[in-house]
C-alpha cells in the first residue's frame, strides 16, 4: 500500500528503490529528487482524497500543492516518529480542513443536498452524494479505507486514534450510508 | 446461538459472525439484500477514487521550492565581505599611519637607523647641529673680520655684497626658525647649510675685494 519501489532512473542522488528510511533521509537533506519521488508515490491518492473532501479538482490540486510545499519545507525536521507517508497525509488533511474553514468563512455553506436513494441513479453517484451527509470523522475514515485503500493501522496513525476507533468509525460510516441509500425518498 | 435479523449489524462489524449470517441469508431475503448493499458500498467506493493528470503540478511545486531556496554563495564571493574587509583595512590603516608618523617625529624614537630619507635620525641631527654651530661660529668670525669693510663700503660691488649678505641673513633667520619647528627635516637642514655656504662665499668675496683691487 505504501510501497516505494517504483523505478526512478532520473533521481541520480536517490536510490532506484529507496526504502522509506532512505527516502525520509533524502527528504530531510532537502533533496528535490526525493521530494519528486515522494510526489510520484503519493500525489494521486492525495489528489483523490482532497477532491472528495473539497469537491473540486482545482481545489484539490491547490491543496495538494500547498501540502507538498509544507512537507518539503518541514522535511528537515521530520523525526521519523511516524512513517513518512503517515506524516504527509496528516499534513494534507490539515490543509484540506484549513481550506474548508476558509471557504466557510468566505461564504455560507450551501444547504446539504438530498442524498436519499434515487432508484434511477447509479449507486456510485448516490454514494458520492451520500458521503456528504456523513460527519467529518466517518467520511474521513470511509474515504481513507474504502476509497483510497489505506489499512486501519495506517488510518489510525494518520488520524492519531486507536486502530479500534478507526474500525468503529468505518462501521458507523457504512451503517449510515446503508441507511441513507435504502431510505425511501419522501 | 440462533442468528436473527437484528444480529445483522453485529455480523457486519464482527467477521466471526459471518458464517452464521450467511446461513441466515439463505432464508431471509431482506437481510440478504442488506448484506449485498453493504458489500456493494465497499465495491462501489473503490470506483470513487479519482485520478486525473496534472502535468503542471509538480513543476509548480519544484519551481516554488527552488525560488524559496537561496543559492549557496561562498563568503569570498560576496561583495559585502570585501566591502567590510576594505572598510576594516582603512579603519586600521589611518590610525596606524598616524601612530607611525608620531613615532617617527618623536626624538626618542629616532634611534632607529631605518628612518625615512626625509627625516634625520637623532644621531645624524646631532652631528648636523654640531657642524652647523661650528660653521656658524666660523662665519661669525668672518663677519667680524668683514664688518669694518662693510661699514666703510664705498664701491658698488661691496655695497651689492652688503645687500646680498643682508638678504642671506634674513633667509638664514627664516630657515633657522623653520628648522627649529621641524628639526628632523633634512631638506630644511640642507637649505640652511646652503645659505651658510653662500654667506661664507660672500664674506670671502668682500674680504678678498681689496686684495684683488
Amino acid at each position: 500500500m505504501w510501497e516505494i519501489g517504483l523505478p526512478l532512473p532520473f533521481a541520480a542522488s536517490v536510490p532506484d528503490h529507496p526504502t522509506e528510511a532512505e527516502l525520509a533521509e533524502a527528504c530531510r537533506r532537502g533533496n528535490v529528487r526525493a521530494f519528486e519521488r515522494l510526489y510520484q508515490l503519493h500525489s494521486a491518492r492525495m489528489k483523490s482524497l482532497s477532491f472528495h473532501l473539497l469537491g473540486s479538482r482545482a481545489d484539490a490540486e491547490d491543496t495538494v500543492q500547498e501540502a507538498f510545499l509544507k512537507v518539503c519545507r518541514a522535511a528537515h525536521g521530520f523525526e521519523g516518529h511516524s512513517s513518512l507517508s503517515t506524516w504527509i497525509y496528516r499534513i494534507l488533511i490539515n490543509c484540506c480542513y484549513d481550506a474548508i474553514r476558509k471557504r466557510q468563512r468566505l461564504a455560507e455553506s450551501p444547504a446539504p443536498p438530498d442524498f436519499r436513494a434515487e432508484t434511477n441513479v447509479p449507486l456510485k453517484v448516490s454514494l458520492q452524494r451520500a458521503l456528504s451527509a456523513l460527519n467529518e470523522r466517518q467520511r474521513m475514515v470511509f474515504l481513507l479505507f474504502e476509497v483510497e485503500g489505506l489499512r486501519h493501522s495506517e488510518i489510525a496513525a494518520v488520524l492519531e486514534v486507536p486502530e479500534g476507533t478507526s474500525r468503529s468509525w468505518l462501521f458507523e460510516a457504512k451503517s449510515q450510508l446503508k441507511r441513507l441509500l435504502t431510505e425511501a425518498p419522501k | 446461538m440462533k442468528f436473527e435479523c437484528g444480529d445483522l449489524d453485529r455480523a457486519m462489524a464482527n467477521s466471526d459472525l459471518l458464517p452464521e449470517a450467511r446461513e441466515h441469508f439463505k432464508t431471509c431475503a431482506a437481510c440478504r439484500r442488506e448484506y449485498r448493499l453493504w458489500n456493494e458500498i465497499s465495491t462501489t467506493a473503490r470506483e470513487l477514487h479519482e485520478e486525473w493528470d496534472t502535468p503542471a503540478l509538480w513543476p509548480a511545486i519544484r519551481e516554488t521550492l527552488q525560488a524559496e531556496r537561496k543559492p549557496e554563495v561562498f563568503w569570498w564571493k560576496q561583495w559585502k565581505t570585501w566591502a567590510i574587509a576594505a572598510a576594516l583595512a582603512i579603519a586600521l590603516a589611518v590610525p596606524l599611519r598616524m601612530w607611525r608618523h608620531s613615532v617617527l617625529t618623536t626624538p626618542t624614537a629616532q634611534t632607529s637607523s631605518s628612518a625615512t630619507p626625509d627625516f634625520l635620525t637623532e644621531q645624524a641631527l646631532h652631528e648636523v647641529e654640531t657642524s652647523e654651530a661650528a660653521y656658524r661660529r666660523s662665519i661669525e668670525k668672518l663677519s667680524e673680520l668683514a664688518a669694518p669693510k662693510l661699514a666703510a663700503a664705498s664701491s658698488p660691488a661691496v655695497v651689492n655684497e652688503k645687500e646680498r649678505l643682508s638678504l642671506l641673513d634674513s633667509a638664514i633667520a627664516e630657515t633657522r626658525a623653520n628648522v627649529a619647528s621641524n628639526r628632523f627635516n633634512i631638506r630644511l637642514q640642507t637649505a640652511l647649510a646652503d645659505l651658510y655656504r653662500q654667506k661664507q662665499e660672500t664674506l670671502h668675496e668682500i674680504l678678498n675685494h681689496d686684495a684683488k683691487n
